[in-house]
């Protein structure tokens, strides 16, 4: 059978962006679930529904931001289909996990660890924002939060961080 | 403290929020306060180390054998395949090939597998794409893959000849074999049934007699 005219070109770059933009969408999704069984979960559901929507991107730029929101939203909808028992702090299994050891930088790993640790409010919008690169406004639209409010949990999640990296915390804002 | 409007307090609740992205008020502020100074570089240097500290090292995060979760099943089973129909099914092989290649390039380690795997592992990701491989040859990695929409079975197999990475695509239709060479890989996309499989190999071509008895290996689901 014949390839229809102009399928080729529009879906193989979008096939190879969505290559290229895997592993960061493995990284995030294993910040949101820190699991990364569940991650590789998420990132699949994430490219098949991308695929399926790929007419949704008007514009290739954007494909990152796009990717990650629907990461976001496979992530919380995975635990809504399977009901998922929320993870302790005390039990999660990624605290254990080689891909936070860091060779010959054991700060490095300390910070890992401390972020897998870190409330699920205050790790979800920093991940969005410094690995996703989402504005502050943006994180408040996904998370149906005020923006002082991501404001305040950004400050908080990177003030216990400060503690970890050695650096004596700010005064908090409550 | 300065005489800024906005009080260090203040400032440095900005500075720890969103410390990339301050207003001129903060800034302001920063010109004529040292101490808020020393904590914005402070902060600055741990979000640099922060941003490495998310930026996992994927050869390790990958290095992984896919978990068999969802399904514990025999290698015969077969799940049945529900599939839209669309028009990038029937693509030209030339733009499939850069997409199996980029895919298989994304999941390099998978090259470096060497032991065989359990049959219910190989039997679980099977199942999620609706298909059956019945190869004697060993499987030494299978990864249920997004590929096209679909989730696809990505094997390696072992074979005399060295490793080949066998993707199953029950969802490309192919009319005739087409060879294909591209990033240091060469491999052959054949007709099987009313789908397709790719084999590639790394380095050397792909011996024509394994990529026939990969394609003898298939079922698609009913």
């Amino acid at each position: 059978m014949n390839p229809p005219s102009g399928g080729t070109s529009a879906a193989a770059p979008f096939s190879r962006l969505l290559e290229m933009l895997r592993p960061d969408l493995l990284r995030f999704a294993f910040w949101l679930a820190r699991d990364r069984s569940v991650a590789e979960d998420v990132v699949q559901e994430t490219l098949i529904r991308a695929w399926k929507s790929k007419d949704e991107l008007k514009d290739p730029a954007a494909a990152r931001p796009w990717l990650f929101t629907i990461v976001r939203r496979e992530h919380a909808r995975l635990y809504e289909r399977k009901r998922l028992p929320t993870v302790d702090v005390e039990e999660v299994e990624a605290l254990g996990d080689p891909a936070l050891a860091s060779d010959g930088d054991a700060g490095l790993t300390d910070l890992r660890r401390a972020i897998v640790q870190l409330p699920d409010e205050y790790r979800e919008p920093l991940v969005m924002q410094v690995l996703g690169g989402f504005t502050t406004a943006e994180i408040a639209a996904q998370l149906g939060l005020t923006q002082p409010a991501v404001l305040t949990r950004l400050f908080r999640a990177r003030n216990r961080l400060r503690v970890i990296y050695g650096l004596a915390p700010a005064e908090d804002a409550e | 403290m300065s005489d800024a409007p906005l009080d260090c307090r203040h400032v440095r609740l900005a500075v720890g929020a969103d410390p990339q992205h301050l207003s001129p008020e903060v800034e302001a502020h920063l010109s004529g306060c040292a101490e808020c100074r020393r904590f914005r570089d402070e902060t600055l240097e741990l979000d640099g180390r922060l941003r490495a500290a998310l930026e996992l090292p994927l050869p390790e995060f990958r290095r992984r054998a896919p978990p068999v979760r969802r399904y514990a099943l025999a290698a015969s089973v077969v799940v049945a395949l529900l599939v839209a129909g669309g028009a990038w099914l029937f693509r030209a092989p030339s733009a499939l090939a850069g997409e199996l290649v980029a895919h298989v390039q994304g999941e390099a380690d998978s090259w470096n597998a060497q032991a065989q795997m359990p049959a219910e592992s190989i039997a679980g990701v099977l199942g999620k794409a609706g298909v059956e491989f019945d190869s004697r040859m060993p499987v030494v990695y299978a990864a249920p893959c997004p590929f096209r929409g679909h989730r696809i079975a990505h094997l390696v197999v072992q074979t005399v000849h060295g490793p080949l990475t066998v993707m199953l695509l029950p969802h490309v239709s192919v009319t005739k074999r087409e060879k294909f060479s591209e990033d240091g890989l060469n491999g052959i996309l054949l007709p099987a049934g009313a789908g397709s499989v790719a084999v590639l190999a790394r380095g050397g071509n792909v011996d024509a007699a394994d990529a026939d008895a990969m394609v003898s290996a298939v079922h698609w689901a009913k």
